[in-house]
């Protein structure tokens, strides 16, 4: 691939992180290439979501790096990574419940992006955040919900798309409906980090996967072959 | 639906509305009332309830950008409102000078320390933490008020513009003072209403609240953020405090005391809503000038126009709806390590409780270069008021350390029992009818404990305030229910077993006994099915529900069993002195103090309770080493942890939230030979703590980095991946 000579966008070299005393990650390399699609598939427990936490400054690892298009952000706060144009979707819908679904537009605006623009291109992807817009996220639907947490990274334009289990607890037709949208981010150029337990649901976008498991990337390759790996690994197989 | 009203909350509200029309008859002062008076008399209620809106408008955005509902705002007013006087009329600045320091420079520097010193380690932090560390504040900045501006000169806050000066209204004169103040409060309450909903930093403040996290990843500095809305609050309470000033006087519990009547206006708008709050403020604004103007009470009830914030307080609390309710986040509990305490060591913890008492104030001890010798009368009355106040606050400890249920009430808990008892022995002073003022508060208890069965957190806590307020302003000044005596005492010394209790010191070693026996009568209530039952509502009452445990019926049996001690408690509080003033014998500040020590105790372990043991102990010695004469340092000290103590004490959960006695049991616990356990225990964590040596690991030098990629390259934990230089090295 072209990409291969261009500097990746995010690069995460031998990261090891974890919660207190745990380390959760054991030396985690990965690299997302601009304009590139990548699927880090894993079960339960992987480290996964802590890979993302440590991508986004939330955060910090005991040891390796974390490079921004070349750059070290080791330490950067994670609000300072946000206003740079990293875009994490956190796992269980990152919303604020007791703002109502306009507020919660409103606080994209941190990112540096206009709110009209930011409820233009929000109410147009998902109309029906414009019918509910003066009610509370926390009263949405659960598709309403991650709707609204989606429309910050359509809204605001980041160098940076990280998804964490966008399909958790929706129903399949609304996690298809969510993905023709990361589709349609993917086709723009935009460079996405997704993270999923289940492969089906990124098969169609992304570029390039890996199977994570008890905190390290296990394989690296297509799609299609690393799904095909995957049930084996969370057999236990591998 | 009736008028917009669930039926519940209409049906409260119409029989609220009959009482009140049924009162204002009975109690009809017979003024004759012309649309000039009643003019008067409503812009005098508007102009109270703005005053009070202010604060409302204060407590309602601290709450809602913080999450935090703070105790201290009034106390932040108290202070901006002295160093106002301090500089504006003491030192003679301008006002406009001096208001801009205050309330612009001080007061926000002030919201952004507590957030930075405190407030952020409070964000996980359970809620009877939250809430009392808040009340700690308030506490140690009346304290420092006190200390700073004694009480001694009398102290005037000058009106804006001055008195005489304003607008000629007919009957009176509107001074520009009041007509400020009374836009002020609404323009403050539309522009907080505009920057919380309308403003993208206000916006961001609520949104840290909910979810601090999210809100970095959108961008927002949650600190900063946070701090902004710490500063907020602080400048608004600052405001409020020297807008109001001038009229209730420069008295800091005068001050103070305005709050509550913010909380019942702030409780009004179910502590978010700011419109509805103003217009809480104004409600109760309105009533109390017009009660005042227009009803009479008679001396039996002469407080009670001013018991109308309370009563709506609790009205407002009971009738809110139950979802509603669901206030207060999700606290990150922290694992216990409580070890039940054996019975056996129950009694010798009474045993030593009862020889410390005797040895202490029988002068038996003898600390080298000191001997305090015998307690006199001095020591054991100071010593007496203590222990009685040790007894009450034991009484908060199955209640708050174990059941997780805040009561702000345990003065008014041991005014009644005291009450009962006055009735059942009238002035034999025959001690065995205080078993049955014990069988007799719990009812009390078990009726407060009714709405505060549904309700839960904050509410419950501003509910036993409003409790408490109400009782001393009713109930306890009533003439028939502690009635004041010529000569003598009001409650005569206590008989019992054939003894009299009229010697000081034989009156501390019966109190010192009763308290042993609650001690030991707590031991074997924990290991109890209750006392399990009590630790499992306050962990998650969904959990215990689940598992068959009554939740509502358990909060029942905590408040009477609370009750029941509080108010025997309260016989020994009321014989102390033999007298008891009935309208500051129960004030609420006194209580405060009993609940922030015993909460600062760390009372989920029962035997904390003993620690409450040293605090009379402790005051008789001072008052042995004020009479030494020659350690003033010693005194002064003592002097600074009575005022401070119970304030730094429960600052100290801030960083310690477990409490001061815990940590200070695991210090100790190790000490007592049978404790091979905790020994153990410590034993295990410093070996935790101790990093490996390199010779025990056989080696002779620590693993340079390249050998430790070596090694992972070998473990495979690191793959083909050149290392970025120092990595390896700063592995933790």
């Amino acid at each position: 691939m072209s990409t291969e000579s261009a500097t990746p966008l995010l690069e995460l070299v031998g990261i090891r992180a974890g919660y207190g005393t745990i380390d959760v990650l054991h030396g985690v390399d990965l690299r997302v290439m601009p304009g590139q699609v990548y699927a880090l598939l894993g079960p339960n427990g992987a480290g996964k979501t802590t890979t993302l936490g440590v991508a986004s400054g939330q955060i910090q690892p005991h040891a390796g790096s974390v490079l921004l298009d070349g750059h070290e952000v080791n330490g950067v706060s994670p609000d300072s990574l946000a206003r740079a144009g990293v875009c994490l979707i956190p796992e269980g819908r990152g919303i604020f419940p007791n703002l109502t679904v306009a507020e919660n537009l409103r606080m994209c605006t941190y990112a540096g992006v206009s709110y009209k623009q930011v409820q233009e291109r929000s109410f147009a992807q998902f109309p029906r955040l414009q019918e509910r817009r003066n009610q509370m996220a926390g009263t949405l639907s659960g598709g309403e919900q991650q709707m609204l947490a989606m429309s910050r990274a359509m809204a605001t334009d980041p160098a940076l798309l990280m998804l964490d289990e966008l399909s958790m607890g929706l129903a399949p037709i609304i996690v298809e409906e969510l993905y023709e949208q990361v589709a349609t981010l993917a086709e723009a150029g935009l460079s996405i980090l997704i993270v999923e337990q289940f492969a089906q649901a990124v098969l169609g976008v992304a570029n390039e996967a890996a199977i994570m498991l008890h905190g390290r990337i296990q394989r690296t390759g297509p799609p299609e072959e690393i799904a095909e790996e995957l049930t084996a690994a969370y057999l236990g197989m591998s | 639906m009736i008028l917009g009203l669930r039926p519940p909350v209409a049906l409260a509200a119409l029989l609220a509305a009959v009482a009140a029309v049924i009162i204002a008859v009975f109690n009809w002062k017979g003024a004759p009332v012309t649309s000039e008076t009643f003019l008067v008399t409503t812009y005098i209620g508007l102009f109270l309830g703005a005053l009070w809106a202010m604060y409302a408008t204060g407590l309602v955005v601290v709450y809602t950008t913080t999450g935090v509902f703070n105790f201290a705002q009034g106390a932040i007013g108290v202070f901006a409102a002295f160093l106002y006087w301090e500089l504006h009329v003491n030192r003679g600045w301008h006002s406009i000078l001096a208001l801009f320091v205050v309330v612009g420079m001080f007061a926000p520097a002030l919201g952004v320390m507590l957030d930075i010193v405190i407030m952020r380690r409070l964000r996980t932090a359970s809620l009877v933490v939250q809430l009392m560390v808040t009340v700690a504040i308030m506490v140690l900045l009346l304290s420092v008020v006190g200390d700073i501006w004694e009480a001694d000169t009398p102290r005037r806050v000058p009106y804006l513009f001055g008195i005489e000066n304003g607008i000629d209204l007919g009957p009176s004169q509107l001074p520009w003072h009041r007509l400020i103040v009374f836009l002020a409060a609404i323009a403050i309450a539309v522009a907080m209403r505009f920057l919380l909903r309308r403003t993208r930093i206000g916006t961001a403040m609520r949104a840290v609240v909910d979810n601090r996290e999210l809100a970095a990843l959108n961008g927002a500095r949650p600190n900063v953020v946070s701090s902004t809305s710490w500063a907020l609050g602080s400048m608004l309470g600052a405001l409020g405090g020297i807008l109001i000033a001038p009229e209730l006087g420069l008295d800091p519990a005068t001050l103070n005391n305005v709050v509550i009547i913010a909380f019942a206006a702030a409780a009004f708008g179910a502590l978010r809503n700011l419109p509805m709050a103003v217009v809480g403020a104004m409600l109760i604004g309105l009533l109390r000038a017009h009660t005042g103007a227009w009803l009479d009470f008679g001396p039996d009830y002469r407080f009670a126009h001013l018991s109308i914030a309370p009563l709506i307080l609790l009205f407002v609390v009971v009738a809110l709806p139950q979802a509603r309710l669901e206030v207060g986040r999700l606290a990150h509990h922290l694992r216990r390590h409580e070890r039940f305490t054996k019975w056996w060591e129950g009694l010798i913890g009474c045993g030593v409780i009862i020889l410390l008492a005797v040895a202490f104030s029988g002068g038996w001890l003898d600390f080298g270069i000191w001997d305090p010798g015998a307690w006199g009368s001095r020591e054991l009355n100071s010593a007496n008021e203590a222990m009685a106040f040790a007894l009450i606050g034991l009484s908060l400890v199955p209640l708050i350390g174990w059941a997780g249920q805040i009561n702000f009430a345990p003065l008014a808990f041991a005014g009644f029992g005291a009450f009962v008892y006055l009735k059942l022995a009238g002035d034999t002073g025959n001690g065995y009818w205080i078993l049955l003022v014990g069988l007799l508060c719990a009812p009390l208890g078990a009726l407060v404990a009714l709405p505060a069965a549904r309700l839960r957190g904050l509410y419950l806590a501003l509910m036993t305030m409003a409790f408490a307020q109400a009782m001393s302003l009713i109930f306890f000044p009533h003439s028939w229910v502690l009635p004041t005596i010529g000569v003598g005492r009001q409650f005569p010394h206590i008989e019992l077993l054939g003894a009299t209790f009229d010697d000081r010191r034989g009156f501390f070693l019966l109190m010192v006994c009763i308290f042993a026996i609650f001690v030991f009568g707590l031991v074997l209530l924990r290991r109890s099915r209750y006392g399990r039952r009590w630790m499992a509502i306050n962990d998650s009452q969904a959990a215990a529900a689940t598992l068959g445990i009554p939740v509502v019926w358990t909060k029942v049996v905590v408040y009477a069993v609370s009750a029941a001690m509080a108010g025997i408690a309260g016989v020994f509080w009321a014989t102390v002195s033999g007298n008891v003033d009935s309208v500051q014998g129960f004030d609420l500040l006194i209580g405060f103090n009993i609940v922030l020590l015993v909460a600062a105790a760390g009372v989920s372990i029962p035997v904390a309770g003993i620690f409450l043991i040293f605090i009379p102990l402790f005051t008789g010695l001072g008052h042995r080493l004020e009479d030494a004469g020659n350690v003033d340092f010693l005194v002064t000290l003592l002097d600074i942890l009575t005022t401070y103590g119970p304030g730094m004490l429960v600052l100290g959960m801030v960083f310690n939230p477990r409490g001061a006695i815990f940590e200070m049991g695991r210090g100790f616990s190790p000490i007592l030979p049978w404790r091979s356990d905790a020994r153990a225990e410590i034993a295990a964590e410093n070996a935790q703590k101790r990093e490996p040596e390199i010779g025990e690991l056989g080696l002779e030098r620590p693993f340079t980095p390249e050998e430790v990629i070596a090694i992972d390259r070998r473990l495979g934990i690191l793959d083909d991946v050149v290392p970025k230089e120092g990595y390896g090295a700063s592995r933790s």
